[in-house]
């Protein structure tokens, strides 16, 4: 067993509160994805259960141990840094044989694991290479191999991907998660990007200032959020959020709430609310068509309005989600 | 090119030859100097060749001064002081890397308030000191401050260039059951070695020229140093111009073969993008 279980814990640093008693389960071979805007506490998290910070109050588990106040290299856990923290004075062999020779581990033994180790994430002829003369994704590969040699209880992923051109991203985020699905291991990925968020993990926690919002499956967290800030942070473009006025033109709405809808479910065509386009992205496939109802519409781009057009805006009422206007949580309809 | 080197670009050649002419010309006519016959008066006029060339000053030197023993009694006290000079600093600077905000901050502050007392100052309550521990006339004195890295400014060299080397280094290093000392060893020193080198050097430039401690704490000839050994010249004929700068040039000649040897390695550092990781 290597869930990872935190329990109330709460960073401070000085007058900043930085975890604010989160309490937050990765299950046994899960990939979550922490997400969370930058400053949202995310990384301290993931340093908390590392051991690289003390907490202030709560606990951590790592499988069955309380590991709160145990020291990080006893916590048998592997972390992967956004700086790769690869050092550069070694060889990437012995870079991904650093754990294993500080551990005294036999000769034999860390041949065998960096072989095999390189050999699962495509290193193998870049062993004898220093770090500063590998590419981006070739230096993660090795932070990879580095953190797999040990065979750790649980793997903590800090952006990992954040530094790579968006070529090297995408193919590296397929690899992460086949290399997940290879080894079956725990692991708590940190992210800024709900793109990497909704397709990599198992399931996602979205963290706001210090504190877990949600937690589930990327299709709850995308199609069920629990409040306003999970509904705008998840998706491009943001949910569009319809305050009373403007949102009666379409449903009638209770007092005190506020209207959100994904741009994908806004329809534009004859029928509907009469609006004007005031601007029209185009991103490949897709156009984000602003209209001057302060509505975004995601539509095919082959099919966009043209700008200055008038068009008719509309979308289910099943599609739509009502937030309170007060606290931003999540309301069901009547 | 970036615009601050097309600015200057033109410039830096020129101005490197008059700085390197003007701190070399006198090592010149210390050297053509020192190759004039023996008990010669100094030139009316620049000389940059003497004629004739003559090496009997140099015999001279070190028939009048046994500059020999001086010389191997220096490097002997080098020899001492610069690894151990290197070994505290280093150990110190990581050290304060390692500590909490707070202390680290009372011990930098410290360090600039040490760097501020003059040596001259600590003179005489040093000399009590080893009097009292009975170390007068041995080297101990002249090597004891390597005990504390030579001087803060080496300390708060290395805690500076530790500082800039990238945290999440020594976390994987913790990460992976690393302990400080084999972090000061494995990651932290293998980082820093252009500056491991020029405190090294600086260290050594500091103890060979040291005039001042041999001079308070040595009184028998045979434990002199070089820049005793200098003095001992000036003293028996200080008119023999040929023959000071003889022994002036035995005195340099280490310090600049060294920083020769050195500057390769902390001038020249070119590891490409990202060696730290950046």
């Amino acid at each position: 067993m290597s869930r990872i279980a935190l329990d109330g814990v709460r960073k401070r640093f000085g007058a900043t509160t930085a975890l604010d008693g989160v309490d937050l389960e990765a299950r046994d071979g899960e990939l979550l994805v922490v997400v969370g805007p930058s400053g949202c506490g995310k990384s301290t998290l993931l340093r908390c259960v590392a051991g690289l910070e003390a907490v202030d109050e709560g606990a951590i588990r790592i499988g069955e141990r309380d590991v709160t106040g145990v020291r990080p290299a006893a916590r048998n856990v592997s972390m992967v840094f956004q700086s790769y923290a690869l050092f550069p004075h070694l060889t990437v062999r012995e870079n991904i044989a650093f754990g294993l020779v500080v551990r005294e581990e036999p000769k034999k033994v860390v041949n065998e694991r960096v072989a095999e180790a390189s050999a699962l994430v495509g290193v193998v002829e870049f062993l004898e290479r220093r770090p500063y003369e590998l590419s981006g994704g070739e230096r993660q590969r090795v932070a990879l191999a580095r953190a797999l040699v040990r065979r750790p209880d649980a793997f903590l992923l800090d952006e990992p991907l954040s530094n790579l051109d968006a070529g090297t991203r995408v193919e590296m985020r397929t690899e992460l998660r086949r290399l997940h699905r290879e080894i079956g291991s725990t692991m708590v990925h940190v992210t800024h990007d709900q793109v990497e968020a909704l397709t990599l993990g198992d399931r996602i926690a979205v963290l706001d200032a210090g504190r877990v919002r949600q937690v589930g499956t990327p299709d709850e967290v995308y199609s069920r959020p629990v409040d306003r800030f999970v509904a705008g942070f998840l998706g491009t473009p943001a949910m569009n959020f319809l305050e009373p006025p403007a949102a009666s033109r379409f449903y009638e709405i209770p007092d005190g709430t506020v209207l959100g809808v994904r741009p994908e479910h806004v329809r534009l065509g004859a029928e509907g609310v009469p609006t004007r386009v005031d601007l029209v992205e185009v991103a490949g496939s897709d156009a984000y068509v602003h209209l001057d109802r302060g509505l975004v519409a995601r539509v095919p781009a082959d099919s966009r309005p043209a700008e200055g057009a008038g068009v008719g805006a509309a979308f289910d009422r099943g599609a739509a989600h009502l937030f309170d206007e007060a606290t931003g949580e999540r309301r069901e309809w009547q | 090119m970036r615009a601050g080197e097309r600015k200057w670009g033109g410039w830096r050649q020129p101005a490197a030859i008059a700085v390197a002419v003007a701190f070399l010309l006198p090592l010149w006519f210390m050297i053509s100097g020192s190759l004039r016959e023996p008990g010669l008066p100094p030139p009316r006029a620049p000389e940059l060749i003497p004629r004739p060339i003559s090496t009997a000053s140099y015999d001279e030197a070190f028939d009048l001064v046994d500059l020999a023993q001086h010389t191997v009694n220096s490097l002997i006290v080098a020899a001492l002081t610069v690894p151990l000079a290197v070994l505290v600093a280093s150990l110190a600077g990581f050290a304060l890397l390692l500590l909490a905000g707070r202390a680290r901050a009372i011990l930098i502050g410290l360090s600039f308030a040490a760097l501020m007392i003059p040596v001259t100052a600590l003179l005489v309550p040093r000399f009590t000191m080893f009097r009292w521990l009975g170390l007068i006339d041995t080297w101990a004195p002249l090597v004891a401050p390597a005990l504390i890295g030579l001087s803060p400014f080496y300390v708060l060299l290395f805690y500076w260039s530790f500082r800039r080397l990238p945290p999440e280094l020594l976390e994987a290093a913790r990460l992976e059951g690393m302990q400080p000392f084999a972090m000061w060893r494995r990651v932290g020193m293998p980082l820093v070695r252009p500056v491991t080198i020029a405190v090294g050097l600086l260290a050594f430039i500091a103890s060979w020229g040291n005039f001042l401690e041999p001079l308070v704490y040595l009184f028998d000839p045979d434990l002199y140093t070089l820049p005793l050994g200098l003095r001992s010249l000036e003293t028996l004929d200080r008119t023999n111009y040929p023959m000071l700068l003889a022994g002036a040039v035995v005195a340099t000649a280490p310090v600049v073969l060294a920083f020769v040897i050195a500057q390769r390695y902390f001038l020249h550092e070119d590891r490409g993008a990202g060696w730290l990781g950046r």
